[in-house]
């Protein structure tokens, strides 16, 4: 059903093209086979027209030449092709804004329409009528599209959606200088390969996948999340294709200074129903948890579904137990280990007063129990409160999909792996929709289908924008799911690089996804956008400080704890261990409080605990608790206004001697004027207009006298200059991405 | 039809979550007294609620459950009450002397033993799952009751962790206000340090001006709502709200102090005092230091005390301040702790029985609900969970047990827990109150 509807849009699709195809690939006729298996002798002649759109032009016997949807042909012929489709980024973000250009014009002429045959409507009252009026009207607004950014607004917005802060004042200087036509495509192409990339994404990951310290949620904290953290961020960091990504979350095994990706499945430990209500949520953006307890209310998913489902991860453990799971590496009885390390201790008179065990050595090492394993049996039964007709409480249940392909278990080591097939296979309708939607999300502020965690499941009549989508969704198959290349195309497309519209769109057109993009909403900042722009602020290299800590972890896990003999090397091994997640600098040195600026640790939110305690700047202003998935906010609160007005971010922080911009002005060679040019740079990526600069020049005047030491002169002069960057901070232009 | 009913949910959900985005300290403005609260079987009383959480698993048998002359009993000695039979431990002779206003628990049972998810059982009724967040007793009482005052918030938590569920689904507009220091009232609520009001409204021109052309331009909802925080913002520096946070505005502060006690817990419930006396609903004092897995004796004599002290004074205050009767104190904890001195000299995590308290509010002091056994190991009678706990604080505050509310993913939840009544096919409160506490 799902797929004939996806063939049929494509067909509808299927308008003219830009030709871009090499001449490479022609050669004599061949066999041509189509899906549905007809076959076609004829030369290939290059293709036109990008992802979705792409036809292959097909040269026949008689000299004619005919366009066939490359989407049409059989799997063989389509991986024949594939090798010379466009990957262009600008030929494909030309077909998206197209597609968004035509949604735009339809959707006008459609509500213009809708307008002339108000009048007539007689169903409507007089006041129902006035009304929807005006709510046409508001929307036709939205269907002209916004004008482009100026460079100044594109930079300030690039730089924040993909290397997650605002551009320092060098930076910016770098790009509104440079006068290559072609600017715009190499900055994203450098941002995309920035470290400030890596962060970006991995706050975003750490939001859907709920990465945090311990990395169990009920558990006791003593799993170290660093090697999970960083095989995310490398992850990122090569471009690992986001199928294969997804795949190493689902099938991984062992423990996770082994085998990090097993970290997904730890964090749900002894929750392993709703471990798969999640997997539903984060990567088929469908809401599967209350067939978990009955049938669904809404739509075909029963609870037998749920269950079916299920039993593909029914002989998964996340606790490893029986005596074979409690040995270590180098074959010794933990348990055994941890007494006699006690022992030791207590001998020695290294424990506290009345004490004879130290608690800390069993919880860190019986860490090793933490693992995913598989076992031979398949555990997981209906609920004992099982209420259908189809079968019994407690009774077993036999894995099985309930949409997209039927998979065949034999052919597969363990159920699971089946089950990260099927999640990440072409045939599943759901995985590579909810991807780019999520993804169009992050670079637009508002997915096509919202919430993206709830597609519904006939997607046809309800994402108004669907050829779009099903663009996107070829495009990302095409693209290979390289998360950089998608990306890549969307910041390169004009509706991207046009304003943020200036209303708010309603939630009528947010729920029907009529809202067509004449541009990307406007947004406030993510709470690590402001803190990270706040670092930029601060520090000269925002991205020179990185969290190390997955390798030693590694190793002081995998010692052969036999060979702590000694208190003092017992009390070492704890020592390192507590000091494993570290934060080094590019020289490798490990950060001190003299790296602390104005007393604060201004590092990227990515490198610092995750998430911070729940008073911290970032927890203020919505970074996740990272308990549920997406449990970051953008909303406003009086706590956050008394933050930027009184706390010390704003009134220390950014103003001490030690901050990056300040020494650059204070020391700077530039005159007062410059000053305040470079500060409007530094922290809105623009330059003051001459009513701000002379604002900015009195609010800038510092107090000085005479008989001041230069040490309280400089104090003043950075006080006067953290005026005017109290004002821009506290500014909404610094808090919204327009 | 079924994707239109299930659009039209999220539509409501929406358009409730943007309302509440309106506020003074981050709470939202419902209706004020939307619902009448219920006045069933002596319940109904209490219009406020102040609840000691004693974090880490408070130890049953040294507190209010003593086994003097059990093996499991350790070196606890019990002392009267005053009434027939009835001891605490000795660590509890301020409370013991009050004896008469308090209601004790002694068959509290739980089912699991990781401080987490004990804590946050007790806190929701509900198991801790990873697919949502319920919501504390604070904002259920305002999403129930209504808010109670217009610029106050409804609910304050006093001295807690990061893992307290807050508002839960109820989103981060209804979250408690956090207090981490009492002495140090809402945080960043004056100007900073040097910056006096000159300097502070120069600032602040400087602002209007530079963001003045962004505002022109962008009028959408999310940039008015932040505008209209600040102006709210600047109302409340300005305001005496904040004066009800600041403790040393507290009549007779240093007397008080000796009575409280000059520690967290002390100051922390004359916080909550203050705050249920100018008209907050429900504060939470959250107090830490039960874990006492090594050397308890050496421990309890220090943390009990301060307990003991705190709540008191608290008791004294509110009677003489009239508010006592209308005031629900409750104390919980996760579990209690193994009758078994472990190795350390300490006692480890039990789940299986534990003791809270009532007080205030309606409830009927003097008495013992539940029992345990002989050596404090399991309930020995009328067990009660963390539903029916929550039930009998929601009964005292006149909120509907089998009120059905529905989460943002349309999952139905009850303030105490749910349960399929099967015979009427209905969602029912799964706890029940604890009738006999009330008069």
């Amino acid at each position: 059903m799902k797929n004939r509807t996806l063939h049929r849009c494509l067909a509808v699709l299927l308008t003219g093209g830009i030709l871009l195809a090499s001449n490479s690939l022609r050669a004599e006729a061949r066999t041509w086979t189509s899906a549905d298996g007809r076959t076609l002798q004829a030369e290939f002649a290059g293709t036109s027209g990008a992802g979705a759109n792409a036809t292959v032009k097909l040269k026949m016997a008689d000299g004619s030449v005919i366009d066939y949807p490359i989407a049409k042909l059989s799997e063989q012929d389509r991986l024949f092709v594939k090798g010379n489709l466009p990957t262009d980024p600008t030929a494909l973000a030309a077909e998206i804004d197209k597609l968004v250009m035509n949604k735009l014009k339809e959707s006008y002429y459609g509500l213009q329409a809708e307008l002339a045959a108000l009048p007539q409507k007689t169903n409507l009252t007089p006041e129902e009528k006035a009304k929807r009026k005006q709510e046409i009207e508001r929307e036709m607004q939205m269907c002209a599209p916004n004008p482009m950014t100026n460079d100044n607004q594109f930079l300030r917005r690039i730089y924040l959606d993909l290397a997650g802060r605002i551009p320092t004042y060098d930076e910016a200087d770098a790009f509104l200088n440079d006068r290559s036509p072609d600017k715009r495509a190499k900055l994203i192409d450098k941002l995309l390969d920035s470290e400030g990339f890596v962060m970006r994404m991995y706050n975003y990951y750490s939001d859907i996948l709920r990465i945090r310290e311990g990395i169990v949620m009920m558990g006791n904290g003593s799993l170290k999340s660093d090697p999970y953290m960083e095989w995310v961020k490398q992850s990122i960091r090569e471009d690992k294709p986001f199928d294969v990504m997804v795949r190493e979350l689902l099938t991984a095994q062992g423990k996770v200074w082994e085998s990090p990706a097993v970290g997904y499945l730890v964090t749900d430990q002894g929750m392993r129903l709703c471990n798969l209500s999640n997997t539903f949520t984060i990567f088929m953006g469908t809401e599967i948890t209350c067939a978990q307890c009955h049938d669904h209310p809404f739509e075909e998913v029963y609870q037998m579904d749920f269950f079916k489902m299920a039993a593909f991860m029914g002989q998964t453990e996340t606790n490893a137990s029986g005596r074979d799971m409690m040995a270590m590496g180098g074959g010794g009885d933990y348990r055994a280990e941890i007494d006699r390390m006690n022992k030791v201790l207590l001998d020695a008179g290294r424990l506290g007063r009345n004490q004879t065990v130290d608690q800390n050595l069993g919880q860190w090492i019986s860490t090793h129990r933490i693992q995913v394993v598989e076992t031979a049996k398949n555990t997981i039964v209906l609920p004992h409160d099982y209420k259908y007709d189809d079968a019994e409480p407690n009774e077993p249940v036999n894995a099985d999909t309930y949409f997209g392909d039927k998979m065949d278990l034999s052919k597969y080591e363990t159920p699971r792996e089946a089950f990260a097939d099927w999640v990440v296979s072409p045939g599943n309708p759901r995985f590579t929709i909810n991807t780019v939607n999520r993804f169009w999300k992050i670079a637009f502020g508002l997915a096509q289908i919202e919430p993206v965690y709830n597609i519904p499941g006939h997607l046809d009549g309800q994402a108004q924008n669907y050829e779009l989508l099903a663009f996107l969704e070829e495009m990302m198959k095409d693209l290979d799911f390289s998360v950089k290349g998608f990306f890549r195309v969307l910041y390169n497309t004009q509706a991207y690089q046009r304003e943020a519209e200036t209303l708010t769109p309603s939630l009528t057109q947010v729920d029907q996804g009529s809202y067509h993009f004449p541009g990307p909403i406007l947004r406030r900042m993510s709470a690590e956008q402001i803190w990270d722009s706040l670092v930029a602020l601060t520090t000269a290299n925002p991205e020179s400080v990185l969290r190390k800590g997955a390798d030693s972890y590694k190793e002081i896990m995998n010692i052969d704890f036999a060979s702590l003999k000694t208190a003092d090397e017992i009390e070492k091994w704890k020592k390192d261990w507590s000091n494993v997640s570290r934060l080094e600098k590019y020289n490798g040195e490990v950060v001190s409080r003299d790296d602390n600026v104005g007393g604060a640790q201004m590092f990227r939110a990515s490198e610092l605990r995750q998430p911070m305690p729940p008073e911290h700047f970032l927890r203020m202003f919505g970074q996740s608790d990272k308990q549920l998935i997406e449990n970051s906010f953008t909303t406003g609160s009086s706590p956050q206004v008394m933050a930027l007005l009184n706390g010390e971010i704003t009134n220390r922080v950014l103003t001490s001697p030690d901050a990056y911009l300040i020494k650059e002005i204070a020391y700077g060679k530039g005159s007062k004027r410059d000053n305040i040019d470079k500060i409007f740079l530094s922290v809105l990526s623009r330059y003051p207009t001459s009513q701000e600069k002379s604002m900015a020049q009195s609010g800038m005047r510092a107090k000085t006298d005479r008989d001041m030491s230069d040490q309280q002169k400089m104090q003043a002069e950075a006080l006067a200059i953290g005026n005017v960057i109290w004002a821009l901070v506290n500014t909404r232009e610094f808090m919204f991405i327009q | 039809m079924k994707d239109q009913l299930h659009r039209l949910d999220q539509l409501n959900r929406r358009q409730f979550v943007a309302r509440a985005a309106k506020t003074a300290l981050g709470v939202s403005i419902l209706p004020i007294g939307a619902a009448k609260p219920l006045l069933a079987a002596g319940g109904g009383k209490a219009q406020h609620c102040i609840f000691f959480y004693m974090s880490g698993g408070m130890t049953h048998m040294e507190t209010f459950d003593p086994k003097p002359g059990a093996e499991t009993g350790g070196q606890t000695k019990g002392i009267p009450t005053g009434v027939a039979g009835v001891q605490l431990a000795e660590y509890m002779p301020e409370l013991a002397k009050r004896f008469k206003d308090i209601a004790v628990v002694r068959s509290m049972t739980q089912k699991t033993g990781d401080h987490r998810g004990g804590a946050y059982w007790m806190r929701t009724s509900y198991e801790p799952k990873a697919t949502i967040i319920h919501p504390s007793m604070g904002p259920w009482a305002q999403t129930l009751l209504g808010k109670r005052h217009d610029t106050l918030p409804d609910s304050v938590v006093i001295g807690g962790g990061g893992e307290h569920p807050g508002a839960g689904f109820f989103g981060p507009a209804l979250s408690p206000l956090p207090i981490g220091d009492p002495d140090k009232g809402v945080q960043n609520a004056k100007p900073y340090n040097g910056v006096g009001e000159d300097l502070f409204n120069k600032r602040m021109d400087l602002m209007n001006t530079f963001d003045d052309s962004f505002r022109r331009k962008f009028q959408t909802d999310e940039v008015k709502a932040y505008t209209q925080f600040y102006e709210e913002t600047l109302k409340l520096m300005k305001s005496e709200d904040l004066e009800t946070f600041d403790l040393a505005k507290e009549k007779g502060y240093d007397e008080k102090v000796q009575r409280y006690g000059n520690t967290r817990i002390g100051k922390g419930a004359m916080l909550a005092k203050r705050l249920v006396g100018s008209g907050v609903r429900f504060v939470e004092v959250v107090s830490g230091g039960w874990d006492m897995h090594n050397d308890l004796w050496n421990a309890i004599p220090r943390t009990g005390g301060e307990l003991d002290k705190a709540l008191a004074a608290l008791i004294d205050d509110l009677k003489a301040e009239g508010l006592f009767e209308k005031t629900l104190i409750v104390l919980g904890t996760e579990f209690g702790r193994t009758p078994v001195i472990n190795a350390n000299g300490g006692r480890d995590h039990h789940p299986r029985v534990f003791s809270t308290l009532f007080a205030g509010g309606g409830i009927v002091g003097g008495q013992v609900y539940g029992s345990s056994d002989d050596k404090g190991i399991a309930v020995k009678e009328n067990p009660v969970e963390a539903p029916d706990f929550n039930a009998t604080i929601a009964h005292a505050m006149g909120i509907d047990l089998n009120k059905v509310v529905y989460a943002p993913s349309g999952r139905p939840f009850l303030v105490a827990g749910h349960t399929l009544d099967t015979k009427t096919q209905q969602i029912v409160s799964e706890g029940k109150p604890l009738l006999p506490l009330f008069s």
